[in-house]
Order: C-alpha cells, then sequence, then structure tokens
C-alpha cells in the first residue's frame, strides 16, 4: 500500500512540479535557518563536563568593597574570581575530593629540538587535581602530584597541538623544555581536549579553548609573574610590588572543587562560612554573607556564556520555521482541494476515510523529508558562511574564540534535521490531509 | 468605480481557511520584520561609532619579555628609536593598554581622596609625548606632555602614580560636569593626585565600543610592569603595510630575549569589535529577507488560487457586464482585507515581541515608527504580490463563462 502512495505521490509532484519545488524549499530554508542557529547555540549553551555537573563546584565569596557591588548591574553577585589569600586558605580544607585553583600566565616555550624562536603559550597555572577533577585525556604520561604542587617542582603538561608542534607528535614524557627561560620537566601529554565553551574560566574569553601548557600555580607566585587574564581590585593602598598584589584585595584566582555529596557540600560550605566570619571580624568581608558553591551549569548560566544575540537568532529561526510551514500547509490545502473530485472518485470506489488520509499524508511526508534532506544541505553550507564570517574577523593570537568549535556541524544536527522534519509533516500535513479526507464524496463526484 | 463589499465578504468568509494561513504568515512576518529592522538600526548606530582615532593608519606590534634576563626598558628604547627613525612613520609611541584591542586598564578617579566624591570609569593609555601625535587625537585645551613628566618604568613600583594626566572631553564632563576640568586636582583609588593638564576630543579606549567608551585618559609612563608591552605606531596613508613588515622583521631580529606576539594594523581590532554587531546585523537582514519572501510567495499563491478556482465566476461577471478593472479591484480588495487582518494581528504581536525582547533582553523599546513603517510596507509589498494574479483574472474572457471546464 505504502509503495502505491508513493507512486500515487510522485504522479501528484510531475503535474505540479512549481509547486512541489516551492514546497521543498520553504520547508528546506526553514529546517536550513534552525540547524544554523540550533548548532551554534547548542555549542554555546554545552555543558562540557555535563557527567560531572552536580559534583563541581565554582567556588566564590563576595570580599568585594563595601561601598559597591562587584558588578553594578548585577549587585547581588559575588566577584568570579577569589584573592589569593582567600583562595589558598580555601585550599587548605581537606573536605573536597579534589580541589584547584588556576589562572592564566603567559609563557614562552623555548628550547624544544630543532626549535628557533621561542613560541608563546597560554599556560594554565593550576594545581594538581585539575586533570583528574576534570577528567582531562592525556595521551603520554600523567598530571602532577601535591609534592609538585607545594615545590613547586619544575613539571610542565602540553596540549597535544604544542606536543605535534614542538616534538612532532612524539611521547616527549621526561624531557626538559623552557617555560619563560626556565628548564621544567614534561611530565603530560593531553590528548584532544577541547571542552567548549570553557567552563572552568569564563572570565577569560570562554570560547578560546583549553590552554596548550600548564604548570604548578605555585610558580605564578615564585616567579612573579603577574596574571594574562584579568585582574580586578578596589583596594585603597596602591599596588607597588607583586607581593602588594597578592596580598591585596585583588581578585584573579578561579577555584574549584568536586564535592560528590550533599553533606560534603554542606561542609565545605560550613568551612567557608566561619573563614568569612573570622576574617570579618578582622575587618574583612565587609559586605553581606554571599559564600557560594555554583555548579557547572549553574555557573555558565550565571555568567552569560550564551550571548543574547544566539538565543535571539535561535528563536528568529523558529518563527522563519513557522512562516514556512504555515505557507507548506496553504499551499497544500490548495493542491489537495483541487484534486477533491479525483478523491472523491476514489471514496466512492470504496476507499476508507483513513485510506485517503494515509495517502495524503505519504505525499507530504515525502515533501517533508526532501525538504530536510535539501534543509540539512543548507545547514552546512550556512554553518560554513558563519565560520567563513567569524573567522575573518578573529586574530589568530592566543585566546581568541575557537569558531571552527562552535560552528562545527555534529550528528546533533542530523538528529535536530530528521526532528524537524518529522515535527514538519505533522504540522504541514496532518491538518489538510485531515481536512481532504473529511470531505463528502457526493459533493465532488458532481461536475464543478 | 463602486465596489459592492457583501459578495466579497462572504466568498472570502466561506473559503477562509487559505485566508487564514496567510494573514497568519503577515502576523509573523510583521511582528520579525518591526522588531528585527529596529534591532538592525540599533546595531548600525554601534557599528559607525567613530573611534576617535587614526585607526586606519596603525599598527599594533606586541612584544613579551623571555624570563628575568630581559632588560625590558632598553629593549623598549632601541624599538621606539628605530620606529620614530623609518620614513613613512608617522609617530609611535609604547603603551601597556592599546586602543580597541580590548587588552588594557581600566581604572577610576575621585574628585577627593580616600574614593570619595564624585567618581568616573576610564580607560587608561599609558604614552610619552608622542602619544597624542600616535594617535591621531587632537587637544582642545591645555598641553601635551613634557619629556621629563614621562615616569620611567621601575620594577619595583607597579602602579606608579601619575601627577600629570591628560583626558578625553567624555571623562572631563563625567568628573566635572559643571566645570571646567582643566587645571583641576583628581585622585586615584589610592588617593594619589594628578593634575589635568589637557583635554582632548573623544576617542576610545583599550575596550573600544565597551563601558567606558569614550571616557579615557593618557597617563605620562613607560610600560613593562608585565614584562611585555605593546608599540603603537601611525604612519603615513599607503605605507601601513610595508613599514608594519619591516618593522616585525627588525624588532624579532634585534633582540633575541624577547618575542613578537603578534602584529596587526589595528583596523584589525576595529573591525573585530564590530563584527559582533555586523554579523547580527547580517543574519537579523537574512533570516527577516527570507521570511519577507516566503510570505509575499504565500500572497501570491493564495490569489493565484483564487484566480482559477473561479475562473467560471469570473468568466459570468464579465459576461454580464463587469469591467477588467472591476475583476482587478475585486481581488485587490480582497487581498486588503486578507493584509489588514494579517497587519492588525501583527501589529500586536509585534508590540508583545518588543516589549519581550526589551524585559528579556535588555534592549530599548521599539520605536512606533519602525511599526507604521513597517506596516505601510508590509502593507505595499503585499498589495503587489497579488497584482499579478489579479492582472490575470481580469484577462479571462467573458465566453468561459458557457463553456463547461
Amino acid at each position: 500500500m505504502l509503495a502505491y502512495y508513493l507512486r500515487l505521490a510522485a504522479t501528484s509532484f510531475r503535474r505540479t512540479p512549481g509547486l512541489t519545488a516551492l514546497m521543498v524549499c520553504a520547508i528546506a530554508l526553514g529546517i536550513g535557518a534552525c540547524i544554523v542557529t540550533l548548532t551554534v547555540y547548542h555549542a554555546m549553551s554545552g555543558n562540557p563536563i555535563w557527567w560531572k555537573n552536580n559534583v563541581l563546584y565554582a567556588v566564590t565569596m563576595d570580599s568585594w568593597d563595601p561601598a559597591q557591588p562587584f558588578d553594578t548591574d548585577r549587585p547581588a553577585l559575588a566577584p568570579p574570581q577569589l584573592t589569593y589569600r582567600d583562595a589558598t586558605y580555601l585550599m587548605t580544607s581537606s573536605i573536597p575530593k579534589h580541589k584547584a585553583i588556576m589562572t592564566q600566565l603567559l609563557g614562552m616555550l623555548s628550547g624544544a629540538p630543532g626549535q628557533r624562536a621561542p613560541v608563546p603559550v597560554m599556560t594554565r597555572a593550576t594545581t594538581g587535581d585539575f586533570f583528574p577533577m576534570f577528567a582531562v585525556p592525556f595521551q603520554f604520561g600523567g598530571g602532577w602530584d601535591a609534592a609538585a604542587d607545594r615545590g613547586p617542582q619544575p613539571v610542565i603538561v602540553l596540549s597535544h597541538a604544542e606536543n605535534e608542534k614542538l616534538f612532532g607528535g612524539i611521547d616527549s614524557v621526561g624531557r626538559t623544555i623552557l617555560w619563560n627561560g626556565r628548564q621544567f620537566r614534561i611530565v603530560g601529554v593531553l590528548a584532544d581536549w577541547e571542552p567548549v565553551p570553557r567552563f572552568y574560566d569564563v572570565v577569560n574569553n570562554p570560547f578560546a579553548g583549553p590552554e596548550d601548557a600548564y604548570v604548578p600555580f605555585n610558580w605564578g607566585p615564585a616567579l612573579q609573574e603577574l596574571p594574562a587574564g584579568p585582574s580586578s581590585g578596589w583596594g585603597s593602598q596602591p599596588v607597588q610590588s607583586y607581593q602588594d598584589f597578592i596580598n591585596d584585595e585583588d581578585v584573579w584566582i578561579e577555584m574549584w572543587v568536586e564535592l560528590p555529596t550533599a553533606a560534603s557540600r554542606a561542609r565545605m560550605l560550613a568551612f567557608m562560612n566561619s573563614y568569612w566570619a573570622a576574617q570579618r571580624k578582622d575587618g574583612r568581608f565587609q559586605r553581606p554573607l554571599n559564600n557560594h558553591l555554583t555548579n557547572v551549569g549553574d555557573w555558565l548560566q550565571v555568567n552569560h556564556v550564551v550571548n543574547d544575540d544566539n538565543s535571539i537568532l535561535l528563536r528568529l529561526a523558529f518563527a522563519f520555521l513557522a512562516v514556512c510551514l504555515i505557507n507548506t500547509v496553504g499551499i497544500l490545502l490548495a493542491k489537495f482541494l483541487r484534486r477533491s473530485s479525483v478523491t472523491g472518485l476514489l471514496r466512492a470506489l470504496g476507499a476508507s476515510r483513513g485510506q485517503v488520509f494515509c495517502q495524503h499524508l505519504v505525499e507530504v511526508a515525502v515533501i517533508a523529508t526532501l525538504g530536510a534532506a535539501v534543509g540539512l544541505l543548507l545547514g552546512v553550507i550556512g554553518l560554513k558562511a558563519v565560520e567563513a564570517l567569524y573567522t575573518a574577523a578573529s586574530a589568530m593570537d592566543a585566546g581568541s574564540t575557537n569558531y571552527v568549535a562552535l560552528t562545527h556541524f555534529d550528528p546533533i544536527g542530523i538528529g535536530w534535521a530528521l526532528g524537524l522534519a518529522v515535527l514538519s509533516t505533522v504540522a504541514a500535513g496532518l491538518y489538510p490531509a485531515w481536512a481532504i479526507g473529511r470531505l463528502p464524496p457526493s459533493r465532488y463526484l458532481k461536475s464543478q | 468605480m463602486t465596489l459592492n463589499l457583501r459578495p466579497l465578504l462572504s466568498s472570502l468568509l466561506r473559503s477562509r481557511t487559505g485566508a487564514i494561513l496567510v494573514a497568519l504568515q503577515i502576523t509573523i512576518a510583521l511582528a520579525v520584520m518591526v522588531n528585527a529592522v529596529w534591532i538592525v538600526s540599533q546595531r548600525i548606530a554601534d557599528i559607525e561609532q567613530p573611534t576617535g582615532i587614526d585607526d586606519d593608519h596603525m599598527f599594533v606590534v606586541a612584544i613579551a619579555g623571555l624570563g628575568s634576563g630581559f632588560d625590558l626598558s632598553s629593549a623598549l628604547a632601541q624599538d621606539l628609536a628605530y620606529l620614530r627613525g623609518l620614513p613613512g612613520v608617522v609617530a609611535a609611541t609604547a603603551t601597556e593598554s592599546a586602543p580597541l584591542t580590548g587588552d588594557g586598564q581600566g581604572t577610576q578617579l575621585f574628585l577627593q581622596p580616600g574614593q570619595r566624591g564624585r567618581s568616573a570609569a576610564l580607560g587608561v593609555i599609558q604614552t610619552d609625548t608622542q602619544g597624542l601625535r600616535t594617535l591621531g587625537v587632537s587637544l582642545i585645551a591645555g598641553r601635551n606632555f613634557r619629556p621629563n613628566e614621562i615616569q620611567p618604568f621601575s620594577k619595583h613600583s607597579l602602579e606608579q602614580s601619575v601627577p600629570e594626566i591628560i583626558v578625553s572631553r567624555a571623562l572631563a564632563q563625567a568628573l566635572f560636569p559643571e566645570s571646567d576640568a582643566l587645571g583641576k586636582v583628581v585622585y586615584d583609588g589610592a588617593g594619589r593626585p594628578m593634575t589635568i593638564i589637557g583635554v582632548t576630543h573623544d576617542f576610545m579606549g583599550p575596550v573600544g565600543l565597551g563601558n567606558p567608551k569614550y571616557q579615557t585618559a593618557l597617563y605620562p609612563k613607560t610600560p613593562g610592569e608585565y614584562g611585555a608591552y605593546f608599540l603603537l605606531v601611525r604612519t603615513v596613508p599607503g605605507r601601513l603595510d610595508v613599514l608594519m613588515q619591516t618593522a616585525e622583521r627588525h624588532i624579532g631580529a634585534s633582540n633575541l630575549d624577547r618575542v613578537i606576539f603578534f602584529a596587526h594594523p589595528l583596523q584589525f581590532y576595529h573591525q573585530r569589535m564590530i563584527a559582533e554587531n555586523r554579523n547580527m546585523a547580517i543574519f537579523l537582514s537574512a533570516i527577516t529577507a527570507m521570511i519577507l519572501a516566503v510570505t509575499c510567495l504565500g500572497i501570491f499563491g493564495l490569489a493565484t488560487y483564487n484566480v482559477s478556482a473561479r475562473t467560471r465566476q469570473i468568466g459570468t461577471r464579465r459576461a454580464v457586464g463587469a469591467r477588467r478593472r472591476d475583476i482587478i479591484a475585486y481581488f485587490m480588495v480582497e487581498n486588503a482585507f486578507i493584509l489588514c487582518a494579517g497587519v492588525l494581528a501583527g501589529c500586536a504581536l509585534a508590540l508583545a515581541t518588543g516589549y519581550w525582547l526589551s524585559v528579556r533582553y535588555d534592549l530599548p523599546r521599539l520605536d512606533l515608527y519602525y511599526l507604521v513603517g513597517g506596516v505601510l510596507f508590509l502593507w505595499i509589498v503585499g498589495e503587489l504580490a497579488a497584482w499579478q494574479p489579479a492582472r490575470r483574472a481580469a484577462s479571462v474572457a467573458p465566453s468561459v463563462a458557457t463553456r463547461t471546464v
């Protein structure tokens, strides 16, 4: 029966090729626009570590100026970063299963075999738990231990891409390289790892991709390296030296903890609150109590990682798809009604309402499937165009947005296209097919 | 010409589904178009904001030292001497905070020490006596820095105070709305005094379009706190690319204790700064154009269908005396009814969408002139889309009425 319906549909398309093409194009344009906006939106709003969403928490405490909030537009928010004093104190807690503090440093790598000029790399200065806590995959070797953090020992982890560049992709673990002119031993090389967005650091561009080198956090203070990312201060003492900088109320450190149970979360918060109370007695923390443990999903939301433009465009694309579908319903209805004498004949010869309904629904489904296929193609082309539009205006230097990762066409796009095609069939086809099956046959058997 | 609306309305009401569907498309199209055009107009206004600096003829080189052995002060002095000696270079300066790059410093100034009194946020650009010339920024009042006022870089004094500053007019007005800022004293967060020795026309600081857009100050200071600095160079027209390459080659080879992080024309950052607005404008316009096109096709399709479904009726009317223009008028008025219904609902939806956008995304409220413009535009386009089918209807011969189809 299905084959027969498909044959009927083909005959119908041949009789009105223009209208059929019009409907396919309308659905394709609508679906294509939706795929483009959905893919970018999905990449931006993704949670790259969703499976640990409810065990990983960003730590924030409001150490800011009593006279005004950190963000005057959103006064309820604490600064997204911590001061050196608070971060190092909170790191002494043994409550979290894993804990890490981190900042961005500018590093120069030199001394690799055959390397002529030093290369600048964005470096994440962090503590050893960073790797197990964020489930960072290694190609060779691994991270470092607490002893290396305390030292700090001259150990370094390279990204997959940086190892390709400097060592041709060989197992470079155990070799040494110069980081800012000092000898560091390579202890690990990451496998391909591209968390989009870079959830653990949204203060810097969250779509810039992960750093290419990782060193123990204490190298920052040991070498008096100022952070390469943003730092903000409000203190009334002039910051004259690096020592002033880390003793001052400047916030520049991100902190994450892994708290697997509700009980451990409560204990961690209690630990933060008692520290807050003790410090308050000494004259710090004069703003209202605002200590927070924020999970990954909420963290991305609070920090507006998905920008408003993308969410507006996503809704616009759906409005467009709606117009396309309404248009298709109109055309289908007109087309089916013009054929109603044939339908009347079929009904008179014994075709049931259900059969007439199915026959027309198959015709709609074919159109929607074709529309989805073309739409998928348009979506892929559209994503390429978006990528070209963005990369034309992006710097190749470290820290700039990786638009390729944002416009990467993934299987989810195919899933969306299929879903939208089914939805379009249902939305556009049900009413016309039902309306035509409902017509009394006698009326349409009479001459027009 | 008289037109009896009764039969028109009754036939419209009898086959209403198609008309309702087209009206619905018009509704959505109007709501989308009005709000999209409103947003695009604001983005274009943002894009066209002047930077206030001569970014067309400037380039920036970012330099970072390698390790602790790097003698930043002498490298910086050599670089500046080299650049200023290059034919075609108008002026050059070194800073920690390059305009439009998003990479730089912001701070707050106060009218009284101890972070009291009126305050204003600002972007800071460190520079020397050639700063104004390099940026292409002119003084409205006061004077430029003198060579002896430029603070040297010292590793042991990160946030050095500067006794004299030059401020943009926007910053001067933010601090002193009622009086002349020239010669006045302001204080930094640490309570150290600074005298305003010059006021310039408005120009953008390191964050460009972001706040505090035109509130910018020049500090007479040699950079180096971060072991890195930017060289800003302004060239004569047409020589930028060549000079940038020459400078990059020479500076890269002259001192192996440091690396060039990047060298870009400032225009590159200007483009990057407006890219988001530009792309949003492009996407919005593209999708709006497609919605309009599909809606017009819908109007056209419905009119065509109505004409072909009523061929005999038209023939009969022609046979009993209706003129061609009566037939055209009939279809155009019918279309006008559908447009009217769609546009009325569209106005409501456009206003609701505009309100929702302003609440949800903090956008400015929809300007009603845009709604009026949108209604007129859609009306004209909608009638044009029905014009061809109506003309075809008018060409139906009266004899059709006598034939059986």
